[in-house]
């Protein structure tokens, strides 16, 4: 409550002032376990917004969508410490430039929110590292269990069982703050690269274009995996992909702003012959 | 007096309905998802929850089918068709949204072009519907005009008994009735009432809200923006909805030979309708969330006279930024 307050008043402050020209946070959904983006411009727009435990939706993806940054003007966001994560990534991909972000940061352990001291993703950058020496504690998945102890062919079997409900509505990719490419390879037709149809096979083909795009990339902010309407447990294939890349390249992704993208850089003396 | 079949002679039915060569589909809750899906007991049918995750058009429109296999020769091309296997199924325990939803949808399929994928399975499918007795919080068949025990698309009504001992049996076609003779030794005659439906609701005024949508000085409002500035355009309540039907052809294969297939379509995607010069007549997530809602309000009772929506509210269900037909149209009730 305190934190909510806290923060509605910095809101309408920056806002008053002149130094954002929104702020992107959550207010009340439809039912009392829901949350909804909320986009404030106005002093009375900003009474609406809460933060609470349930705000879990990374918002970052807004940030990059239909050219919110392009007139050079700040945005303040509402972000957890994956949401800070994916903002590194995105200025180090250079999708956007950090100093026209001004970061509401947050987190929560139970039911329980706390402000993040910072405004700026820089001033982040011990938490995080923190966050990757320390990893929180997660709840045990007991499908992930399941998963981790199948031999290979178990485990295709499992995925192939799992990817055929898939319906291809790339809410997956929708709901992913990083997947911002403006024409995804699935939708490129001049030539179709990826079958569009959500029959075994074209579902496969994009689940795996997807993971591994994501590879090094994702911040495991589950977006994707509670968009799913299918219930597929997408987070697990990230999870898993995200683990293969701190033990392959130790890259833990979004660290800084400036922090090489692990699949898109090249080094001379690199061991590996082959490059994907 | 009315028939009643009662739950215990549900597995004897489902029995009888198969050796008479019917397929049987219902309610089904899998371990992360439910959907409509093939059953071999009664005891397999999970009838109790307010309504599966998937719809039923996916039965009578499937995500994906193939429709003919090319070659190019030479001098010629050779075809065949596909056409969707012969199957008699019977649908038990569709909900009343769903079963409208196939109704609302016929029209639209058999309007200039009759598909045959989408009659012949309408032909071969008896739906027996169970009027519901429980919603949760996104349900709004009332909002549409429906209600919990309507009969748009349903063979066969059942109104269900307290404490789950059966149903009230209201045969409404003659579809209807010949399946429900395959099981009439295990029906009985009774005098007992079914309990009541549940009630609904009212989320928003329909008519108003379609009004405000006819009105054309409406078509640029900023309101249309302020909806959509959340929208993610992730096709999820166009993939869910039992009335959404659009989609797209596409050849799959190479330059020679492969399969044309008709796949879901969405308006909530940038590529839909996007012409081959480059231009979008939607290219933006505000024009394309307008088209649906139009769609579904003006456009489509504009042709066909109903709306294309039953009320089901899997929309709003499943939206991941909590937006979906309730909150649109209850945001225009306020303008
Ligand atoms: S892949 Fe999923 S979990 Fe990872 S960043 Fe994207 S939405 Fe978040
Ligand atoms: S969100 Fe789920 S159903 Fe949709 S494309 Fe992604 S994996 Fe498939
Ligand atoms: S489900 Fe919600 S976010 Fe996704 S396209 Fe529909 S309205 Fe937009
Ligand atoms: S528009 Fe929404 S409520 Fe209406 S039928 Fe479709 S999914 Fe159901």
């Amino acid at each position: 409550m305190i934190t909510q307050e806290k923060y509605r008043t910095t809101v309408k402050e920056l806002l008053a002032n002149g130094t954002i020209k929104m702020a992107i946070g959550y207010r009340p959904g439809s039912t009392s376990d829901r949350r909804r983006p909320l986009f404030i411009r106005t002093s009375e727009e900003a009474d609406q917004l809460v933060l609470d435990s349930t705000c879990i939706t990374n918002l970052s993806g807004y940030l990059v969508a239909e050219g919110l940054l392009s007139d050079e003007k700040r945005v303040g966001i509402f972000l957890r410490p994956e949401g800070i994560r994916s903002i590194n990534i995105l200025a180090a991909e250079y999708q956007l430039n950090v100093d026209q972000i001004v970061i509401f940061g947050f987190d929560s352990t139970g039911r329980e929110v706390r402000p993040l001291q910072g405004q700026t993703t820089s001033d982040f950058s011990a938490l995080l590292s923190e966050i990757r020496e320390n990893p929180p504690l997660t709840t045990k998945e007991p499908l992930l269990e399941r998963i981790e102890k199948m031999n290979a062919k178990e485990r295709f079997d499992f995925w192939q069982q799992e990817f055929s409900r898939c319906i291809k509505c790339y809410a997956c990719r929708q709901a992913c703050p990083m997947c911002y490419c403006r024409r995804c390879i699935v939708d490129s037709n001049q030539p179709q690269w990826v079958n569009t149809s959500s029959h075994t096979l074209g579902n496969f083909e994009w689940n795996v274009v997807r993971a591994f795009h994501l590879s090094g990339r994702c911040v495991q902010c589950g977006n994707c995996d509670r968009a799913c309407p299918v219930n597929i447990p997408l987070r697990f294939i990230n999870q898993r992909m995200a683990k293969e890349v701190v033990d392959g390249f130790d890259h833990f992704a979004g660290l800084s702003p400036t922090q090489e993208p692990v699949l898109a850089s090249f080094k001379k003396d690199d061991t590996e012959t082959f490059i994907l | 007096m009315t028939r009643i079949l009662f739950s215990d002679k549900l597995d004897n039915c489902v029995a009888k309905w198969r050796s008479a060569g019917l397929t049987v589909i219902g309610p089904v809750q899998g371990e992360s998802l439910s959907s409509y899906a093939t059953v071999e007991k009664g005891t397999d049918l999970h009838l109790g929850m307010v309504l599966p995750d998937r719809s039923l058009k996916e039965l009578f429109f499937p995500q994906t089918e193939p429709m003919l296999r090319y070659t190019i020769k030479k001098n010629e091309i050779e075809t065949a068709d596909f056409t969707p296997p012969s199957a008699q199924r019977i649908i038990f325990g569709a909900r009343p949204c769903d079963a409208s939803g196939l109704a609302i949808d016929d029209p639209l399929f058999g309007w200039d072009y009759k598909d045959e994928y989408w009659f012949q399975r309408r032909n071969e499918s008896v739906i027996v519907t169970i009027a519901c007795t429980k919603a949760d919080d996104f349900c709004l068949c009332t909002s549409l005009k429906l209600a919990p025990d309507s009969t748009k698309g349903t063979d066969v009504l059942l109104r269900p008994l307290d404490k789950n001992r059966g149903w009230l049996v209201e045969e409404l076609t003659d579809r209807g009735r010949e399946a429900f003779a395959i099981i009439s030794e295990y029906l009985q005659e009774s005098s007992e009432t079914a309990l009541p439906t549940v009630e609904v609701p009212e989320k928003f005024n329909l008519d108003a809200c379609v009004a405000w949508l006819q009105n054309p000085e409406n078509f640029d409002s900023k309101f249309w923006k302020e909806i959509s500035m959340r929208c993610i355009g992730c096709a999820s309540c166009t993939y869910l909805c039992p009335t959404c039907h659009c989609f797209d052809i596409q050849d799959e294969g190479d330059t020679y030979s492969g399969i044309r297939r008709k796949n879901w379509d969405s308006c909530s995607f940038a590529l839909f309708t996007m012409h081959t010069s480059g231009h979008n007549p939607r290219s933006t997530q505000s024009a394309r969330w307008r088209q649906r809602i139009m769609h579904k309000f003006n456009y489509f009772p504009g042709k066909f006279s109903v709306n294309s929506c039953s009320g089901c509210g899997r929309c709003s269900r499943q939206c991941p930024v909590d937006m979906g037909i309730t909150e649109t149209l209850q945001e225009i009730s306020k303008l």
